[in-house]
């Protein structure tokens, strides 16, 4: 079973037209709405997904790892990580997917850097990127070009791998140290990127760097 | 010795609150005996002032009020580095109950 995870926050407005076009490649999706208060779940309910629903907002990473539960238990030989916003592209996902079958890998993660079209503000590019790449690395990270890309496929064996700790944003930092960590072959793949929104800035950075300095004393 | 004063009736209360704590079993018996030993070291430091110059000449240190600011700065940097570390694990715990709710949730629809 391919499973789509999509962790949605107040996403109403392009949850559903996700959801419709991620089902035509994949056999289920799972919205985890994160304590939204604008009817995402319904919407996406109405869409044709999966729908689990946190009482409260705990942030990106903690819905991941609630998708991830929901797909160790329905036995998914692969989970996609696909934010609701509509900033990827599902024309993606096939031959995402079979590049990760070919190289035989457990892990795909998807770039903004490559011969993809991306519309990425230049700050991130040339400031944050750079910089974010340097905290993953310190931090235990395998070496990707692009440190913060939601877009990713694990394989069965890397979902038992990957549990993820990190509840905020720090996950996208955390999901490749694991990767290390457990020694797990990983590949990356160029996918396009939309921004509707800027994204995570200098605060979200900042808050990246503590929660995973911090995660690293937790029990 | 206006202060003097003030801080002994302080510190005083401060015991008070101690033993209170202690009776109502809010506080270990070792927290009761360091927060004791604390108070009573305190009030020793702010009546006899030179008692901690003699440890900072030890340590290298000129006088002993810098000494006592040295430990304070360090103690309360642990101390808010401790609570970090919690609140990071307190917010972990949420998460859980959180995510086991989705589940059972979603379960209990199935």
């Amino acid at each position: 079973m391919f499973l789509a995870i999509v962790p949605a926050y107040n996403e109403a407005e392009r949850v559903g037209s996700v959801v419709r076009s991620l089902l035509a490649f994949v056999d289920d999706v799972v919205v985890v709405d994160d304590g939204s208060i604008d009817g995402t779940a319904d919407v996406a309910k109405d869409a044709g997904a999966i729908v689990l629903s946190h009482k409260i907002n705990r942030g990106q990473g903690a819905a991941l790892e609630t998708g991830h539960a929901y797909a160790r238990s329905a036995g998914a030989a692969h989970v996609l990580h696909f934010d609701a916003d509509g900033q990827f592209s599902v024309e993606d996902i096939p031959s995402a997917l079979s590049a990760l079958q070919e190289a035989d890998a457990d892990v795909l993660f998807g770039t903004r850097y490559g011969e993809k079209e991306s519309n990425i503000p230049w700050t991130k590019r040339y400031i944050l990127g750079p910089i974010g790449r340097i905290v993953d690395r310190i931090f235990g990270s395998v070496r990707l070009s692009d440190a913060h890309n939601g877009f990713r496929i694990l394989t069965k064996k890397a979902l038992d791998d990957v549990r993820i700790r990190q509840s905020g944003m720090a996950h996208a930092s955390e999901i490749p140290a694991l990767v290390k960590k457990h020694n797990l072959s990983y590949i990356e793949v160029p996918v396009s990127v939309t921004y509707h929104e800027y994204g995570q800035g200098i605060r979200g950075g900042i808050t990246v760097v503590k929660d995973l300095f911090f995660g690293v004393f937790s029990k | 010795m206006i202060f003097q004063i003030l801080f002994i009736l302080f510190s005083l209360f401060a015991l008070l609150n101690v033993i209170k704590r202690k009776q109502e079993g809010l506080l270990s018996t070792l927290g009761a005996f360091f927060w004791t030993g604390f108070w009573i070291l305190a009030d020793i430091v702010v009546f006899v002032p030179d008692s901690t110059t003699v440890f900072a000449n030890k340590l290298g240190i000129g006088r002993g009020a810098d000494l006592i600011t040295y430990v304070a700065f360090a103690l309360i940097f642990f101390v808010l580095f401790r609570l970090h570390v919690k609140l990071h694990e307190l917010q972990r715990d949420i998460t859980k109950v959180v995510r086991d709710d989705a589940l059972k949730r979603i379960t209990s629809n199935e």
